[in-house]
């Protein structure tokens, strides 16, 4: 909604801080989504191999890895050999 | 649906739109009244829209839930307003009340939003999702799930940087930082108090290990794998997303047991367990499900012959007390128990284990009246002045609780229990309307 020719941000932002840690919080995903995608690039990959890779805990990768599937950066590649692990790739948006 | 805001005046106030609430909304509006529905969530449905299917009848939770949402929020004689508390309810003497309705802003115009998901799509942010219970994350501008109602943005500005992409990126233009919190009397002629439950804190067991131990995590956690809307693609451990295949269940976590607080049975716990059990069956035919138990309580219709079933699909069954729980590296646990039976303590490996956590009150609701004292019956639920006679009626006349606001139940006693308290509300607002009321 503009308010005049000003986007209604702009009016927020001369009134609200944003807090450092939501700062921090969109540094650290910005750079987790960077090296997980990267990491995808080549080959398709488990959460412990991403793990591995990235150099970043197990539970955090899945957590980060399910939220790009749900955006659509990351998609199911099949599962490992002893069906315990899928696979992710890169999904392919055209 | 967000508009007819500038009638003030209402038959009933319903406070709490989960199944309780939306049922007791629907009742009063087929009759003719004008109602006032108001949640304090974002989205309509309470904890039954976030399910995955329903005990006996595993019939999906969402296909029941949103035909009745959506008619709610087609209803012409129901006002829907979401991110909405009630306070400062004030009786009259004629019976009546009145009431002051908060709404916090949602920067999003709710009835020109398409739901389009752009303004997601741009949104740099990446949060913990609640509806997902921390699983997966979600942006802050976001859409709460696919079957909210309504369906519409909303932007967490707790978590917003205030970069303006979800702004520049909306095709409709109705995102708009200026809003704020809006305040604003009602008057209506009853309430329904239809609060609902919250589920039980699992931290406050310490020896369970939640909160410290990735692969234990809560049954609605698990309800939210097993639903469509689901977080992962399948079902699969927190720790490390390996699908697992030996899980446990801990029933009654936070019910039957006075240590914690929580006395009494919440009702739904072993059903809703022995349901997830059979879920997980034919998510992974593969796994051992093992449910820890003290009793099972299979006390409703068709529910003795669902815990049978679940028997014959293979779901173990264990009368034992589980004492702690420990993690293994590689993030399998074991589980410490006394079986009830041989009185051996024993220890078994699981991959994952699920905590059965039980139904809480919201307390809250006493403390919305000024002039009136809405009692809390010794467990802290709404109390109830003549549970044989009517079990809607509460300590305040005019007033009526619907569903878990005044008890742990299914949903089916919560459509039952707004059914009783609908229709005495219907009765009062006759009543009041014919000024046979004086209190
Ligand atoms: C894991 C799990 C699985 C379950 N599975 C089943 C099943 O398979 N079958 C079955 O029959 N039952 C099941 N149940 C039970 C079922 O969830 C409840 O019976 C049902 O949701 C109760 O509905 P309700 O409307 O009373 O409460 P709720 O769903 O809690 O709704 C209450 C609403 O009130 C709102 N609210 C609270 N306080 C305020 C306030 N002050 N102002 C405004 N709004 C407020 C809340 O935001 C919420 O939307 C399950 C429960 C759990 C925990
Ligand atoms: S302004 Fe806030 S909600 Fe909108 S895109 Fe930026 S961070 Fe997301
Ligand atoms: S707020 Fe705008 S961009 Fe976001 S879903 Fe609604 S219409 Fe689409």
């Amino acid at each position: 909604m503009s308010n005049g020719n000003k986007k209604t941000v702009l009016i927020l932002k001369e009134k609200r801080q944003v807090p450092q840690k939501v700062k921090d919080n969109l540094k650290y995903f910005v750079k987790i989504k960077k090296e997980i995608l990267k990491a995808l690039k080549d080959k398709k990959m488990t959460v412990p191999e991403l793990s591995e890779v990235i150099n970043k805990p197990k539970d955090e990768i899945l957590y980060y890895l399910m939220s790009l599937l749900k955006y659509g950066f990351v998609e199911v590649d099949g599962i490992d050999d002893m069906d315990e692990y899928f696979y992710y790739k890169l999904k392919d948006n055209g | 649906m967000q508009d007819n805001q500038k009638i003030k005046e209402y038959d009933a106030l319903v406070i709490g739109a989960g199944i309780a609430g939306g049922e007791a909304a629907l009742n009063l509006a087929n009759l003719g009244n004008k109602v006032l529905l108001i949640d304090k969530d974002l989205t309509v449905g309470g904890k039954m829209i976030m399910l995955s299917k329903v005990f006996p009848t595993l019939d999906c939770s969402a296909c029941i839930t949103t035909p009745k949402v959506s008619e709610i929020a087609r209803h012409s004689n129901i006002t829907v307003l979401t991110s909405t508390e009630a306070s400062d309810i004030i009786q009259k003497d004629d019976g009546t009340f009145e009431a002051l309705i908060t709404t916090q802003p949602r920067y999003v115009v709710v009835e020109d939003c398409t739901g389009c998901q752009l303004c997601e799509e741009a949104c740099p942010v990446n949060v913990e999702d609640e509806y997902q219970y921390g699983l997966a994350g979600r942006k802050a501008a976001f859409i709460p799930f696919s079957i909210a109602s309504p369906r519409a943005a909303a932007i967490d500005i707790e978590n917003c940087t205030l970069c303006g992409a979800c702004e520049r990126a909306c095709p409709t233009h109705c995102i708009d930082f200026t809003q704020t919190e809006e305040k604003y009397t009602i008057s209506c002629k009853t309430v329904v108090a239809a609060t609902g439950f919250q589920l039980f804190d699992p931290t406050l067991i310490p020896r369970y290990g939640f909160g410290r131990f990735k692969n234990v995590i809560t049954s609605m956690q698990m309800e939210r794998q097993l639903a469509p809307t689901r977080p992962f693609n399948t079902v699969l451990r927190p720790s490390d997303g390996k699908m697992p295949d030996n899980i446990a269940y801990i029933l009654c976590t936070g019910s039957r047991d006075k240590t914690v607080g929580t006395p009494i049975c919440s009702q739904v716990c072993c059903m809703y367990s022995t349901k997830q059990a059979q879920l997980l069956m034919g998510a992974l035919p593969m796994a051992d499900i093992t449910l820890y138990y003290l009793h099972i309580r299979a006390f409703g219709k068709g529910f003795n012959e669902f815990y049978a079933q679940a028997q014959s699909m293979g779901v173990e069954f264990v009368k034992g007390k589980v004492a702690k729980i420990t993690e293994k590296e590689d993030g399998n646990l074991i589980l410490r128990y006394e079986d009830i039976n041989t009185g051996k303590v024993t220890e078994t490996e699981h991959d994952m284990v699920v905590l059965s956590v039980g139904i809480l009150p919201n307390e809250g609701i006493t403390g919305l009246f000024t002039n009136r004292k809405l009692e809390l019956d010794p467990f802290n639920y709404v109390s109830q002045s003549s549970p044989l006679e009517s079990p809607a009626m509460t300590t305040v006349d005019g007033v009526f609780v619907a569903g878990t606001a005044s008890g742990p139940m299914d949903i089916p006693d919560s459509i039952l229990s707004a059914g009783a308290a609908s229709s005495e509300a219907a009765n009062y607002i006759r009543k009041v309307s014919q000024n046979k009321v004086t209190v």
